[in-house]
């Protein structure tokens, strides 16, 4: 075991009897359901980088030769990996977010009442599945 | 190695933490080998240890049919209730210790004087403006509207949820998933008309916003309330109520 915060779970006056500090196991945080929370919340990391990335390539819409420049240093190793960690971060984050979303929900929206939590998880799964579809289309020149 | 109903019996390791106030100044852990029939629970070990070894062993319990919620306890670092824990689940040995993030008062005892403390701070009660006289009737409430927070108030309080938590251990002030889960079941209550100063409350300095929704409270509670649930919605009907404040004053 080790200490965790003094004061968790204290009551504001001391009992009569005098009681040993909080303390959590030792491994707490590498278990496995505490490690995927953790590496939920280690994505935030990723989509900082990325949100860079995406400032990076709005800079480069200035002209042609940087555009063509990025473009060419996107297909180095580096950038490929570092695309392919964002990919699985993404489905990583969608699949835990929309397993969590549905019961989060409130059990009515005023007189609403939101669907079903397997229908509403489903929802979730075909606007992703959409958007992404969508998306590629329009960057790749099928659609519109 | 059999019982005299011919059960096999199997020796294990109980590592167990102890904790005596008047000598010690940590914690310290002390190991007991038992024969274990087949169909004990954890909670089982402890009283045959209590009983037949070492009668200075310290532990809660009461019902043993996981209604009470006394007999909480982490079980190879999993904060599960003892009286439901299969000993089948676990190997040779078997760690128990007092419920983590809790003061300990004595072995596996642990302080709950401040998981009551924030308990009643959510004020888990029916809130009325004025009280309906005695020949007006009963409060009636139609099934959907029991069903609406009938999960949230299937909680035993075993504290299970509290010992899960990664804020609870890092955060003093969080309310904590039971007591949210408690005053949002009430909130939720056609009956009640108390969920603006229950959302105070939420917005107070133990707030609902700490809940980073690891969810490990719902994982490890024994009665399916499902407190991250609980909580998550507790968050967005805060901020509704907060919102709704600019809009319409609110009467004292």
């Amino acid at each position: 075991m080790r200490p965790a915060d003094p004061h968790a779970m204290q009551p504001s006056k001391p009992g009569s009897t005098r009681t040993a500090p909080p303390q959590v196991p030792d491994d707490f945080w590498t278990r496995p359901r505490m490690l995927t929370y953790l590496l939920f919340d280690a994505t935030g990391i990723v989509y900082l980088l990325v949100g860079l990335v995406v400032l990076r390539v709005a800079w480069a819409l200035t002209s042609a030769e940087s555009w063509n420049a990025l473009m060419s240093e996107f297909a180095s190793p580096g950038y490929l990996v570092f695309h392919a960690i964002a990919l699985v971060s993404a489905l990583f984050v969608g699949v835990r977010f929309f397993r969590l979303f549905p019961k989060a929900q409130p059990a009515r929206i005023g007189p609403a009442k939101p669907p079903p939590r397997p229908i509403l998880h489903a929802l979730l799964y075909v606007a992703w599945i959409g958007i992404t579809l969508v998306l590629l289309a329009i960057l790749g020149g099928v659609w519109p | 190695m059999a019982d005299e109903n011919g059960g096999e019996l199997r020796k294990r390791t109980f590592v167990i933490t102890r904790f005596d106030p008047d000598k010690d100044q940590v914690p310290k852990t002390q190991s007991y080998e038992i024969a274990c029939r087949p169909d004990w629970k954890v909670l089982d070990a402890l009283n045959f240890i209590k009983d037949e070894i070492d009668p200075t062993l310290s532990h809660r319990w009461s019902c043993r049919m996981a209604v009470c919620g006394s007999c909480g306890m982490n079980v190879d670092g999993e904060p599960k209730l003892t009286c439901k824990t299969s000993l089948a689940e676990y190997g040779d040995t078997v760690e128990v210790a007092p419920l983590a993030n809790f003061p300990v008062i004595r072995d596996l005892v642990i302080e709950m004087d401040g998981f009551m403390e924030k308990f009643k701070a959510v004020k888990p009660w029916i809130i009325v403006a004025k009280e309906k006289a005695a020949e007006e009737g009963t409060y009636k409430q139609t099934p959907e509207e029991l069903a609406a927070y009938k999960q949230f108030s299937m909680c035993i309080n075993c504290m299970l949820c509290y010992a899960a938590c990664p804020v609870v251990s890092q955060e003093p002030e969080f309310l904590g998933p039971a007591a949210i889960a408690l005053g949002h079941r009430y909130n939720m209550d056609s009956r009640d008309e108390g969920a603006a100063e229950r959302n105070e409350v939420f917005r107070g300095p133990g707030t609902v916003f700490q809940c980073s929704y690891a969810n490990e409270c719902s994982e490890v509670c024994p009665k399916n309330v499902d407190p991250a649930a609980a909580i998550n919605q507790a968050k967005l009907n805060a901020v509704v109520d907060w919102a709704s404040g600019f809009v319409v004053k609110r009467g004292k």
